[in-house]
């Protein structure tokens, strides 16, 4: 998992954070995220199934990986915010 | 005419003041009044981008809960024609409805009349400057500090002041004239005496554009004998007439549903006003009846005038409320909507400049029509139809089928339809920055900008396209057909997407779905170069051929990454606590690298 860019734009908001310059992060807003990401990661598994065209599982398949890589590092920053309240 | 107004009201102005001392108190007491309101309105200004907009984007689903809101918010406020202004701002920013701008207006009419009770109860009963003072001189502290909310509360309070000290000049004006002159003896009775008064209340509303500073000037000079009670009931039916200039004035620049508003807002006054005149005596009567029952003395006509203000807009809003959805007919037929002109901004006017929410909305809305045209543009461009491929299972086979050349003069269209209404947009969002509105707001309009520009960055890029994709698309000519084709899909599956994103419920959407599209235009960017390699060796297509596409491809793939990143910051949560999630979530360039060095794990994935 990427999270090298990930941990720095963290970084960059407590900064901004610190200064007033950001609203802050609440744990029920990465929840929300995660939530909308299950949905997603639902409808393109759902999608894969229907679709018999190569080049269009291949595709799905492809988002379906992108989606998975959002999901952890949602989980992630969930913990982050848990450690931080 | 216009022009000799001003000359004539300084001249009345100063004649008075050289007839009489008292006239000038009266007349400051009208101008510290009216500069109290100026105040007032400032100070709520302050607020703005808060709580008022977000209560009055949530109190306007029903007629009865926008007839409260506008009642609470000119009672609070203590000027319906602030409550006008901001109901017309939002009104043509698109935030609310016509029928919740009617009934916001209606309600502030009532509210409006709290104010002649304040008066006419407290005001002439209580010595009103000794709260004027410590009310002034507390303001002027909390105006110089840093916090915009503590100094629009030192607004407040300083309007508030200015209004007390303005209603104590006004009667100790009143009190003194009445020992020198007696204006009672040009009272009218009957018919003809409602007319000219009706008339003169309503000129006086004009002129201070305050019905609020006419039923104070009436409330005081009726005290102090100056006016008999039956005229006074007359120049508060002209003073109700005359208030709709405000609306009138604020609608000029706004929309025709703004000025929709404003006709309503004269109507209602007009038909209450006509229906009050010609039952003047059961109205009369039910005042004196009604004063009874709540206990107001039979001589203290100030009170029964407060009663008459009050009885005369619930009158007008039980008469009006039922007929709201034939006036709105009507309002219909009189102001027609104005036949679209795709081309010119449809949101972007000055009546949205009052508030900072209305002009992030209007921005918003702005945005989204440029996108549509931009959109029709690209798929016109690529000789694709929009409907066609939202509606499409098989994209690659419906962008094979559309070979017809959309008939298109791709240059002018740009003109008219892109960059027109991306200048008006960035003219817009510079007006914007020269106004001191909060930080956030300011933010998200100069994001929706930058998205603004995104969008016709993608549609030069298809412009250099076209050319080629036609002629290589518009009847078969083997792999070079192909390979256009699968060009035009990727933009055709880009402009799904973001249709898809655009259909979806807020709730549920995210802009991180978009990066799902960036990971794909990376797949697709590399594997070009590839293909065309791997084609050229074949012999499948020319040199020529190939350079040609490499050129066009490299457009494409700017016009994909243009609209992703327009749509980024076009459907970015509105909530800036989510916004900052999606924020640090969403994939950067190297990050978008590292997934594609994964690419090989697709297979396991079902």
């Amino acid at each position: 998992m990427a999270l090298k860019n990930t941990t720095e734009k963290l970084d960059e908001y407590q900064e901004r954070l610190k200064h007033k310059k950001a609203k802050p992060i609440s744990r029920k807003h990465v929840e929300k995220v995660i939530d909308k990401l299950a949905s997603k990661h639902d409808d393109l598994k759902a999608e894969l199934k229907a679709a018999s065209k190569p080049s269009k599982r291949d595709r799905i398949r492809a988002k379906v990986k992108v989606v998975e890589e959002l999901q952890s590092r949602a989980n992630w920053l969930l913990e982050k915010v848990k450690k931080s309240k | 005419m216009k022009k000799l107004l001003l000359p004539i009201i300084l001249a009345a102005l100063v004649l008075g003041f050289w007839n009489s001392q008292d006239f000038q108190e009266i007349a400051a007491g009208v101008a510290i009044f009216l500069f109290g309101m100026l105040m007032l309105e400032d100070g709520f200004k302050q607020f703005s981008g808060g709580v008022l907009e977000r209560v009055l984007d949530k109190s306007t689903d029903t007629i009865p809960k926008s007839l409260g809101f506008g009642f609470v918010a000119a009672t609070v406020m203590q000027s319906s024609s602030l409550v006008s202004v901001i109901t017309i701002s939002f009104l043509s920013a698109g935030l609310i409805k016509l029928i919740a701008g009617i009934g916001i207006m209606f309600g502030a009419d009532i509210g409006t009349t709290t104010g002649a009770w304040l008066v006419a109860g407290f005001g002439l009963k209580v010595k009103i400057s000794a709260y004027a003072m410590p009310m002034l001189a507390l303001s002027i502290v909390l105006v110089f500090q840093k916090s915009k909310y503590v100094r629009g509360f030192g607004f407040i309070l300083a309007g508030l002041g200015f209004l007390f000290l303005g209603i104590h000049y006004m009667k100790e004006g009143f009190d003194a004239f009445s020992e020198q002159f007696d204006l009672t003896k040009f009272a009218m009775v009957g018919v003809m005496g409602l007319l000219v008064y009706t008339a003169i209340g309503s000129m006086a509303t004009v002129v201070m554009q305050s019905s609020h500073a006419t039923m104070v000037l009436v409330i005081t000079a009726m005290a102090a004998g100056q006016v008999s009670y039956e005229n006074a009931i007359a120049l508060v039916i002209g003073a109700n007439i005359g208030t709709t200039i405000t609306a009138i004035i604020a609608s000029l620049p706004a929309n025709y549903l703004g000025r929709r508003l404003a006709l309503a807002h004269v109507i209602f006054k007009l038909v209450t006003a006509v229906v009050a005149l010609t039952l003047i005596n059961q109205m009369v009567w039910a005042v004196d009846w009604i004063s009874d029952k709540v206990g107001i003395r039979p001589d203290d006509y100030a009170l029964k005038l407060a009663v008459f203000h009050t009885m005369f807009n619930t009158m007008g809003v039980a008469i009006m409320t039922p007929l709201m959805n034939q006036l709105i007919a009507f309002l219909e037929r009189t102001i027609p909507e104005p036949e679209l002109d795709i081309s010119q901004p449809q949101y972007l006017s000055r009546a949205v400049e009052s508030f900072p929410v209305s002009m992030e909305a209007a921005m918003r809305k702005e945005v989204k029509h440029l996108q549509d045209n931009a959109t029709k543009l690209i798929a016109h461009g690529l000789n694709l139809h929009r409907h066609e491929i939202y509606a499409a299972d098989d994209v690659a086979k419906t962008v094979e089928d559309s070979r017809a050349e959309v008939e298109l003069d791709i240059d002018a269209k740009f003109e008219q339809r892109v960059k027109a209404l991306y200048s008006a947009i960035f003219d817009f969002a510079s007006r914007a920055g020269a106004l001191n509105l909060p930080r956030d707001i300011t933010d998200h309009i100069y994001g929706l900008r930058d998205s603004a520009q995104s969008t016709v960055h993608a549609v030069k890029a298809i412009k250099h396209l076209r050319h080629n994709v036609t002629e290589y698309t518009k009847y078969p000519q083997g792999t070079i057909t192909d390979i256009y084709n699968g060009l035009r899909a990727e933009i055709a599956r880009i402009l799904i997407e973001i249709n898809k994103l655009d259909r979806s419920d807020p709730d549920d959407r995210s802009m991180l779905w978009l990066d799902e599209e960036r990971v794909q235009i990376e797949r697709d960017r590399k594997n070009t170069t590839r293909m065309i390699e791997g084609l050229i060796r074949d012999g499948k297509i020319d040199a020529e051929e190939a350079t040609s596409f490499m050129t066009d491809s490299g457009y494409a793939y700017e016009a994909m990454s243009d609209l992703i990143e327009a749509a980024r910051v076009y459907y970015a949560d509105t909530e800036d606590g989510m916004a900052e999630v999606e924020r640090i979530l969403m994939l950067e360039d190297e990050d978008i690298e590292e997934l594609l060095s994964e690419v090989g794990d697709l297979e396991n994935i079902d």
